[in-house]
């Protein structure tokens, strides 16, 4: 549970959002900071894109899928695990997908 | 080859015509709980190219008699030719 | 080389929950560099309909994850020729963007060149 603005905001042990209809930007920040994460530009770059991926497929992506997907619409050079480990750090997938307010990845195990 | 395992009756499910479709010479076919009603007539108006299986717990719990074209195996049976067939394919719906 | 597996999708998308696991399943199997191919037969290749809108009936749309598929690494699906004809459907009817569709009019000899058959 996290309490954002006055509004109690129910999550899951894993710390996803029980309920998707929840997410808004400030609570993206809110789960960035339980993470120990401050949102930049780069991390919101990849928030959005997350959330793309979601509305185009309906699912959240595992690691190599969001790779890819990322080196498609932003480029090669941000298109690398290294890059996106940088932002999101040791599982990118999964917790890059926690603060965009995307389903945990089922095929992220 | 291939080990077909057939578990739906072929009068209210699809199961045992899909599996024939991909029967090929040197494949297996083992019929298992309502699979067995396919010795119900079944069988002999689709006839398969292989040997058919029936495991007889199964036909005999539903009053079933085993045609002798059909061997009547026990669970022994049944794992031993699950290890002697590759890749075992599962019909069930 | 590792053990080849084909996952054998028979069922229509809705009426059941076996068309979303199949899918589920494989998708995980990526993940882990396992992905098995894809083999559409019987009423599995309605799930390869183009315009699919299950919102009105409360469910995900699978075809959505079908056009996923590719980044998934999953490039190409078979669909058997048979079933397809059966249903008054051609590859031309099927959805495009997801894994290349490739016809196959003997099944039996595809599946038998397979280690392990996963049904859904």
């Amino acid at each position: 549970m996290i309490t954002i603005e006055g509004r109690d905001i129910p999550l899951d042990k894993e710390g996803f959002l029980r309920n998707l209809d929840d997410w808004s930007p400030e609570v993206a920040e809110a789960l960035a900071r339980a993470e120990g994460i401050e949102l930049t530009e780069a991390h919101w770059e990849i928030i959005h894109l997350l959330q793309d991926f979601y509305r185009e497929f309906e699912l959240s992506p595992a690691m190599r899928p969001l790779v890819k997907y990322v080196a498609q619409h932003l480029g090669a050079e941000k298109g690398r695990s290294i890059y996106l480990m940088r932002l999101f750090p040791d599982s990118p997938a999964k917790l890059g997908s926690k603060i965009a307010g995307l389903p945990k990845p089922t095929n992220c195990l | 080859m291939s080990l077909h395992i057939v578990s739906k009756s072929p009068f209210s499910s699809t199961a045992l015509a899909d599996c024939l479709t991909s029967f090929i010479e040197g494949d297996a076919l083992v019929l298992i709980e309502d699979g067995v009603y396919a010795l119900s007539g079944a069988l002999k108006s689709q006839p398969v190219v292989g040997p058919v299986y029936c495991l007889a717990a199964d036909a005999q719990a539903r009053g079933l008699t085993i045609p002798a074209a059909v061997e009547a195996i026990d669970d022994d049976r049944w794992a031993s030719l699950c290890t002697e067939h590759n890749p075992i394919v599962s019909w069930f719906r | 080389m590792g053990k080849r597996s084909l996952a054998l999708c028979r069922q229509a998308p809705y009426g059941n929950a076996l068309a979303r696991e199949g899918l589920e399943a494989v998708l995980a199997a990526s993940a882990l560099e396992q992905a098995p191919d894809l083999l559409f037969s019987g009423d599995g290749v309605f799930q390869l309909l183009p315009g699919q809108e299950p919102d009105g009936i409360g469910q995900k749309n699978l075809q959505r994850n079908l056009q996923a598929l590719p980044i998934f690494d999953i490039e190409r699906a078979y669909v058997c020729e048979h079933s397809l004809s059966q249903r008054g459907l051609s590859l031309d009817d099927l959805a495009t963007g997801g894994p290349a569709l490739h016809p196959v009019s003997d099944i039996g000899k595809l599946i038998s060149s397979y280690d392990t058959v996963l049904s859904f």
